[in-house]
């Protein structure tokens, strides 16, 4: 099955604790793994205060979440998303037409260096978080139009 | 009949500087719904997506730029109007 490279955005309710989110979020996981998909990061975001109010709620967790899945997947994950109450919002892209293993490769590496960076030095405080894979390469130069 | 004496009409010259789509400019620069920043260059307070003619974006990238905030839009990352925002806006005409 043809994979393609996908990213899902999804905002959760602000009272979900931690455990919670991470159960939904290896349930997410496991619907994109279990149709042979592979995740190629995923990214938890603190809690962030809304645009405006969804479900009376001014607060929520994003969470983004990076993958390589074919496309009948993706009808499974929203109808998921759609059945659970925690899930306020979601919204998926499609970033490539066609999956890029080397990415996968890339965003292991750094999710590594990453893990390390944070044993070494826990006491170092705020880390950058170097966007992973943000290089579409679908961007040409031709882009100029005369106006 | 003598038309009235009208005074030579000068052009004046306004020289606006000519604006450069910033996504082209900065190839580094991507294209992010979840940008909230970048995207907040690209609306106006009431949260209305700003004319290509304001911000001197191209056209295509302007297209992606649409979607993006659409989509930051859905996300509740910016408002759709400042109305409902929670962070108040200008206030309503």
């Amino acid at each position: 099955m043809k994979l393609r490279h996908y990213e899902t955005l999804y905002l959760l309710h602000p009272d979900l604790n931690d455990e919670e989110r991470e159960a939904l979020s290896l349930k997410f996981q496991q619907i994109i793994t279990d149709d042979k998909g592979e995740i190629v990061k995923i990214d938890p975001w603190p809690l962030k205060k809304l645009a405006y109010r969804v479900q009376k709620q001014t607060q929520g967790w994003y969470v983004v979440m990076e993958y390589a899945a074919p496309g009948s997947t993706i009808q499974e994950l929203t109808r998921n998303m759609r059945l659970d109450e925690r899930v306020m919002k979601f919204v998926t892209i499609k970033k490539d037409d066609v999956f890029d293993p080397a990415v996968l490769e890339e965003a292991r590496r750094e999710a590594a260096e990453k893990a390390e960076e944070e044993a070494a030095g826990a006491a170092q405080g705020a880390e950058t978080s170097t966007d992973a894979v943000s290089d579409e390469s679908s961007v040409s130069d031709e882009a100029e139009v005369k106006e | 009949m003598q038309r009235p004496t009208r005074p030579i009409k000068r052009r004046r010259r306004v020289y606006v500087r000519r604006k450069v789509c910033r996504f082209c400019a900065d190839k580094n620069l991507v294209m992010d719904y979840k940008d909230v920043d970048l995207i907040r260059h690209f609306i106006t307070e009431h949260g209305k997506i700003l004319p290509r003619r304001i911000t001197g974006t191209c056209a295509k990238h302007q297209r992606k730029l649409t979607t993006a905030i659409k989509n930051a839009r859905i996300m509740a990352l910016v408002p759709f109007t400042s109305d409902h925002a929670l962070e108040r806006g200008p206030a309503r005409r």
